[in-house]
């Protein structure tokens, strides 16, 4: 290093000045480079809310930019997609079934990401061995042996204990913490639609197919392994010392979690949250198997519009626009959340 | 209320941290554990409030055995190094976090609230957050929220690590007189001889899981009961200086000191104060030396002397000042002066 100030070259490409700090001509080729990607990434919300004023002639004979002037806008598509055409009742869907799954999966997933920081796990290997090959005697023994179930299940569980007591306590290898968060992510990098089968058939068992409970419960079940994987890194950054003096002070183990550990981590929590969110109300694969009528929520609905009569783009813009409406107006609420959630880390200062 | 430790043995893993601690602590005491780093005197203060679990012994708190309760029904406070204030609450929220969780009515929360932080002189602060606070400010937060309760027992572990010198002396005055007019019991750990000397009714001096003595401060400072504790206290620490015993005097080859009714023999160390011995003429000492350094530090001068392969410090007054290399004499005050064994290092004392 020459002099105090020299950067090298990698400092001058990752550690650019502020904009502020530039001089006039790297300014203006800042912002245009800024402009340039602002456009890229709106020019796709504006051609669907523009398309969605448009009749099927103006889609058909040509791109039209500009309303007013290379076609005349009117609300034909919106009069057919809001009133006529049952649009609300899978909106509703949406709504209830990323709700009521966002809000599940972030609570659990929260509770076992907490439980895997502070809760040394020592599961012997053999007891879970044990476990499923029970539960797979259970299974031959209630499909082919005919045997009531409640009567299988009780043996095997008394079977499963006593194994634990006797001969389990024998085996000395384990599984640990790692091995419990390693197991869960793993169940994200299969991808979803492998399983999706299997459930399926469970579904169609219980007599919940096209239901928004499937939807709920299949949903949570996916997006726990992200919200875990997650919120995991934001509770282990709370110092030991806050938690082990709210016990002190005389709180469980749960009010621990409520009043300390999840005010503290809140903003890594909401941008975990907003992130389930959008995946949930996005959701495509598994709702196109799992629901028809009763539970078909908006990205079905918007992949119904492409119809023997090729795509309705101007019936598909509605449903955008009124899908992508709710996560704008909660995205720039959270904004402030999501920024220092994720980069920052959960707790500071 | 009393507090009781019953031959508690602390282990994690294979590594034994505690070993057979003893520890009775009366009703309103102040009782310091004070030892150096990785003696296990964090751990037993841990072991009493419940955050780590006891491999043996027994605790009790009062009448009560409390060796397996949960944290939360020991009824004790704990003051932590770091404070451990709740960040996303303000002071007030942070005092009357305890009493909350044990569903004390609101109105007579802001009471107790506003008597705890009266105390500690936070009247002022009561909406702020910690991060609005300076490092003081906080340790009264932790200290009000300690005394908010009433609780039966009072833990700190190194509550003042964290201050700067001299609020730490201030601190310090405030949180004798604190636990004086409350008269909690209260457990202190602290590396800190001055806090222990200062604040505590009796000292506990750990070393290796294993408490040494346990005495009044006095007691600890001048009848240390083994080499390690004699070599812990004070600063600087207390004079060692091999040799050996015969006809009723300790000798080395420099010189002897009479101390009547010890047996002989062949092997023991004398142990004596730097305030205990004066620096005289090589004609009228005990010991003769050579000076290897003379320091003033200001109220006191700091003689190092050699004699032979060890060196003892004598603490003059400050107009007292002598070449390097000179012959001095060492004249040591025998009824302060206590003899070691060399192999065991614990204190041996006259037969008669």
């Amino acid at each position: 290093m020459s002099a105090p100030n020299a950067k090298t070259l990698m400092q001058r490409l990752f550690e650019p000045k502020s904009v502020e700090a530039q001089a006039l001509v790297p300014k203006i080729a800042t912002y245009a480079v800024l402009l340039f990607w602002t456009l890229v990434v709106l020019f796709p919300l504006y051609w669907v809310l523009v398309t969605s004023f448009k009749s099927e002639s103006d889609v058909f004979s040509g791109p039209f930019y500009l309303p007013f002037v290379d076609f005349q806008p009117n609300l034909d598509a919106w009069r057919f997609m809001l009133l006529e055409n049952n649009t609300l009742w899978p909106y509703f869907n949406s709504v209830i079934v990323a709700a009521c799954s966002t809000v599940l999966s972030v609570l659990i997933g929260s509770l076992a990401a907490y439980a895997l920081v502070r809760i040394q796990f020592h599961v012997k290997l053999a007891a879970i061995g044990c476990f499923l090959l029970l539960l797979a005697a259970v299974v031959v023994a209630v499909a082919a042996g005919g045997i009531p179930w409640p009567i299988a299940s009780i043996v095997a569980i008394v079977l499963f204990v006593i194994f634990l007591g006797t001969l389990g306590r024998r085996f000395r290898l384990a599984v640990g913490n790692n091995d419990i968060e390693f197991w869960m992510i793993s169940n994200r990098i299969m991808p979803p639609i492998v399983a999706v089968l299997p459930i399926y058939v469970m579904f169609q068992h219980l007599r919940l197919l096209d239901t928004q409970v499937a939807l709920i419960a299949t949903y949570t079940a996916v997006n726990l392994p992200i919200v875990v994987w997650l919120t995991r890194d934001f509770f282990a950054g709370i110092p030991l010392d806050l938690e082990e003096s709210a016990e002190i002070d005389g709180a469980s183990k749960f009010r621990v979690f409520f009043t300390i550990a999840l005010p503290l981590v809140r903003s890594g929590l909401v941008a975990t949250l907003l992130l389930v969110l959008i995946l949930a109300w996005n959701e495509y694969l598994l709702a196109l198997f799992l629901s028809n009528a009763n539970a078909q929520t908006m990205p079905v609905l918007v992949s119904a519009q492409n119809t023997t009569r090729g795509p309705q783009w101007w019936y598909m813009s509605v449903l955008i626009v009124i899908m992508i409406a709710p996560v704008i107006v909660i995205a720039t609420f959270l904004q402030k959340h999501i920024a220092r959630g994720l980069l920052i880390g959960a707790v500071k200062g | 209320m009393q507090v009781t430790l019953r031959d508690i043995y602390k282990s994690f893993g294979e590594v034994e941290v505690v070993k057979g601690l003893n520890l009775e602590v009366a009703d309103g005491e102040f009782v310091v554990l004070l030892g150096p780093s990785g003696c296990g005197k964090t751990t037993a203060l841990r072991m009493v409030a419940g955050l780590e679990s006891v491999t043996a012994g027994r605790i009790s708190i009062g009448e009560r055995d409390v060796t397996n309760v949960l944290p939360k029904y020991r009824d004790v406070a704990m003051v932590f190094q770091s404070y451990a204030l709740y960040p996303h609450m303000t002071v007030a929220e942070n005092i009357g976090y305890p009493l909350k969780l044990r569903d004390v009515p609101k109105m007579e929360r802001d009471g107790r609230i506003r008597e705890a932080a009266g105390k500690v002189h936070l009247e002022d602060y009561l909406d702020r957050y910690p991060r609005q606070l300076s490092g003081g400010q906080r340790q009264r937060v932790a200290l009000a929220r300690a005394i908010v309760r009433r609780p039966s027992l009072f833990l700190m572990d190194e509550p003042l690590s964290n201050l700067d010198a001299k609020l730490r002396g201030y601190m310090r005055s405030e949180l004798k007189r604190l636990q004086a007019d409350l008269g909690v019991t209260t457990i202190y750990v602290t590396h800190d001889q001055i806090e222990a000397m200062t604040l505590a009714h009796r000292v506990a001096v750990m070393n290796k899981g294993v408490v040494q003595q346990i005495a009044p401060p006095r007691e600890i400072y001048d009848n240390p009961a083994n080499l390690f504790v004699a070599g812990f206290i004070g600063s600087p620490p207390m004079n060692t200086v091999p040799g050996a015993i015969a006809d009723g005097q300790f000798r080395v080859p420099q010189g002897g000191l009479a101390l009547p009714g010890h047996a002989p023999r062949s092997e023991a160390i004398l142990g004596f104060r730097p305030e205990d011995a004066t620096i005289v003429d090589p004609g009228q000492a005990d010991l003769r030396a050579t000076v290897f350094s003379c320091e003033l530090t200001g109220n006191e001068t700091i003689v190092t002397c050699s004699l032979g392969e060890t060196q003892a410090i004598v603490q003059m007054d400050k107009d007292f000042d002598v070449a390097a290399d000179a012959q001095v004499g060492i004249r040591i005050n025998a009824r302060k002066a206590c003899l070691f064994d060399p192999a065991s290092g614990n204190r041996i004392r006259p037969d008669a």
